[in-house]
């Protein structure tokens, strides 16, 4: 009994001893250890770009830590990712983001894929002050938002108002001339834009984004059509038909890439809207060229980081080295979310190696006074750094207009905006069919003075101006409120 | 306004293949089946494989997928509905939603969520009939369409089997009694219900829609306001219901708009279209509450 006493004795002893020893060991790795949770859809209906984000991730912090890790105040610490999967959810992002503080005691946050679910998880992280670099939420609601403490924020993606700024001053620049010259337009025509939104706060941002640019450059341009759909919708025809009617020059939708397919090829196929399409950068993607076919010839994808072309210019290089790195440790290439979760990696430990600690309000300071070269994607004045504003990095947006090749049997992207990066110059195919002169009743609802050429005013004050489309008179109200009469009236009938 | 006509014919036909699947099912098994909309999508996945790995001719391609989402449908009613069949109608929606969680995440897992695209050979076509433009894809769409029903309904009729299933339809117990393996039938029904899911998947692939893990919710909702509308369990039902609903969905909106301009009012109704399906619905259901087709007692 007594040797059984011992054996159980040295059993315990050596059983804490070990887990001291561990803790111990532990403790030091995590004081070497620079932790950053990243937030993304890793399942659920994101799972796609949430994993690109991840690799993304995964690749920046090997290359850090290969080269020696941060530098944090002579101690050279490695970087340790923790996943944290929103499950494409916002309930799953308060649930991981609030993990990933808590229990995993990260230093910052990384991703953030999705505003609806971003605008959720990131309350968490502001109750308690955990810088987070969003890499993939576009609204610019996420660092605008007055209900809490934006401060720890910083927007590390162009927001669905630069999509706007740069897509209409692109049109104003070079579509509108091209129209103007072919059809001996007078200059003081206004361009007849159509926008076709997703009913969602992408869809309606990058709406007021176009809206605001219009406004703010003072642009000579009307919007004919102002139409929305419901996210996933599949059939476009009859709001396409109603947008002809309208006669655009131009037709903008504000879609996912599921949406914006349809949409070009039910406008062009079905209803017989000739006329130049735009799209939103997460369009940007192999299955929207493979998906849209030929319909989708000529039209306008805006862009910062694509799958087929590469701005010339000094980023070239670093480009081609980011995608031929990831695709030899994943197997493919990276999208434009993982391109910038690539780059948030880079800028959290640049943060961190700035503050000289890992002290999260420290960190945050450093990350106001951020700035760092460009790394894969381009930048304004070639840096990466956030405005003293809203803590908003600023991309160099570029425009690609879809040409058929015929060697792969699917449409490829030439950029052709700006002259900096520029491939080839923008065509105005032959088919094309512009909208109708402007009719004497036709005010521009938000171009009161035309010019000739676009003169960018960036001091300028929005105003709302007026408008000349009549409000509407609240007929949801009174539709419904007929309808539940209807109802009412049939159901007590029933009962007599 | 017969162009519009021509694309409410069309997206009726693909309401009308997957309602009437959902009203095989209903009318043998008297079982609903909420991962229906699934079965699309696994059909229109089955399509693209297929495709990616013989790159025939799309159309050609249809009946293997069907045969394929058949053999599934049979797996699904032999494990899954058969069962748990009388146990309570709960348990039969609980599993039929289960079903929607795991072929969406399963299809996610295997194939990521990706859109998926086939190419029509026929996808420039353009026909043109006086001021109407008719893409082919869509004319093909409509005549399989009708060639399905056909076969449909010569199987119902003049088939001993398709009789078979009639009786277990309109009553299981005396089928029973009179030597008709109702079980068997339950099986089959599931099959042909499941391939003609996986037809309306496949089509509607090829006529230029994406393919992804989350395709198949919205038309399983059109497809039971269909099976409502035109009465639960009633074939000819489904076909009127599904092409009122295809038309009045793309035509509705129109008039709508024509309607407020009387009064000088300028307002689209397009976001409305969905709008108009649970009005006919709502509708449908006050004036007749079993369906324009359907009998007292369904």
């Amino acid at each position: 009994m007594r040797k059984y006493g011992i054996l159980v004795t040295v059993l315990v002893v050596s059983l804490l001893l070990a887990s001291s020893l561990g803790q111990l060991a532990g403790a030091q790795s995590e004081a070497d250890e620079i932790k950053i949770g990243l937030v993304a859809p890793l399942t659920g209906g994101a799972s796609t770009t949430g994993t690109d984000m991840w690799e993304s991730a995964v690749l920046a912090a090997d290359e850090i830590n290969a080269a020696g890790g941060i530098n944090v105040n002579g101690v050279n610490m490695q970087i340790k990712l923790v996943k944290g999967d929103t499950e494409t959810s916002r309930e799953g992002g308060v649930k991981v983001v609030t993990k990933l503080i808590t229990e995993d005691e990260v230093d910052l946050l990384v991703g953030g894929f999705s505003s609806g679910i971003t605008s959720a998880d990131q309350v968490v992280a502001a109750e308690h002050k955990v810088p987070f670099i969003i890499t993939g939420a576009s609204s610019p609601i996420i660092t605008h938002r007055t209900d809490i403490d934006t401060t720890y924020f910083f927007h590390h993606c162009p927001t669905t108002d630069d999509y706007g700024e740069s897509t209409i001053l692109f049109v104003d620049e070079i579509v509108k001339p091209a129209i103007y010259e072919q059809f001996e337009f007078a200059d003081d025509r206004p361009l007849r834009l159509a926008v076709l939104y997703q009913d969602s706060a992408y869809g309606v941002g990058v709406y007021d984004g176009i809206k605001k640019t219009i406004e703010n450059y003072d642009l000579n341009m009307e919007l004919v059509a102002e139409e929305k759909f419901k996210m996933s919708e599949t059939d476009f025809r009859t709001t396409l038909t109603v947008i002809k009617a309208a006669e655009p020059d131009v037709v903008y939708p504000a879609a996912f890439l599921n949406e914006q397919t349809l949409i070009v090829s039910q406008g062009r196929r079905d209803v017989g809207l000739n006329t130049i399409y735009l799209s939103v950068e997460c369009n940007d993607d192999p299955d929207y060229y493979t998906g849209v076919e030929r319909w989708g010839e000529y039209s306008i994808q805006e862009s910062r980081f694509g799958p087929y072309a590469i701005p010339s210019g000094p980023l070239q290089n670093a480009v081609v080295k980011f995608r031929d790195d990831f695709e030899a440790k994943w197997g493919a290439p990276p999208s434009m979310m993982g391109a910038s979760t690539y780059e948030g990696v880079y800028i959290a430990a640049e943060a961190v190696k700035d503050a000289g600690t890992r002290d999260k309000e420290a960190v945050r300071d450093a990350l106001d006074e951020l700035e760092m070269p460009q790394m894969v994607e381009g930048m304004k004045d070639g840096v990466i750094t956030f405005t003293s504003d809203y803590r908003e990095s600023k991309f160099e947006l570029y425009m690609q207009q879809l040409i058929w090749d015929e060697s792969v049997g699917e449409t490829r992207p030439k950029i052709v905006w700006p002259d900096s990066v520029k491939e080839t110059d923008f065509v105005l195919p032959d088919w094309y069919e512009p909208g109708s002169a402007p009719t004497e009743t036709a005010t521009p609802t938000w171009t009161p003075a035309p010019t000739s050429e676009a003169t960018p005013v960036t001091t300028a004050t929005p105003t709302e101006a007026p408008t000349t489309t009549p409000e509407e008179p609240g007929f949801e109200a009174v539709f419904a409120i007929a309808g539940l009469l209807a109802v009412a009236y049939l159901t007590l009938r029933r009962q007599k | 306004m017969i162009q519009i006509l021509v694309w409410g014919i069309y997206a009726g036909c693909i309401y009308i293949l997957l309602a009437i699947g959902l009203n095989l099912i209903f009318g043998v098994m008297k079982v609903v089946n909420f991962a229906h909309g699934e079965l699309l999508m696994l059909g229109a996945y089955a399509a693209f494989w297929i495709y990616t790995f013989s790159s025939i001719n799309p159309y050609l391609i249809i009946p293997a997928s069907m045969l394929l989402i058949a053999l599934l449908g049979v797996f699904i009613e032999r494990l899954g509905f058969r069962p748990v069949r009388g146990t309570g109608k709960l348990n039969e929606i609980f599993l039929s939603l289960g079903l929607i969680y795991l072929f969406q995440n399963l299809v996610a897992f295997l194939w990521s969520t990706n859109s998926r695209s086939i190419r029509s050979p026929y996808g420039d076509v353009v026909l043109s009939i006086g001021s109407t433009k008719l893409p082919l894809d869509y004319l093909i769409i409509i005549i399989v369409t009708i060639v399905f029903l056909i076969a449909f309904q010569l199987f119902m009729k003049k088939t001993t089997t398709g009789r078979a299933m009639r009786a277990t339809s309109q009553n299981r117990e005396a089928a029973a009694l009179m030597g008709i393996n109702v079980e068997r039938m339950d099986m089959l029904s599931f099959a042909l219900g499941s391939a003609l899911a996986a037809a309306a998947g496949g089509l509607w692939l090829i006529s230029g829609q994406m393919a992804d893990p989350y395709m198949g919710g919205i038309p399983a909702i059109k497809a039971f306001a269909v099976i409502i509308i035109g009465g639960l369990g009633s074939i000819p039902g489904a076909i009127v219901a599904g092409l009122t609903l295809g038309i009045a969905e793309n035509v509705v909106p129109f008039f709508m708009q024509a309607l407020v301009a009387v009064f000088g009012y300028e307002m689209s109704f397009t976001g409305w279209k969905d709008t108009v399906a649970f009005f006919i619905l709502i509708i449908v259901l006050i004036l007749r509450p079993t369906g324009i087709f359907g009998e007292k007692g369904e």
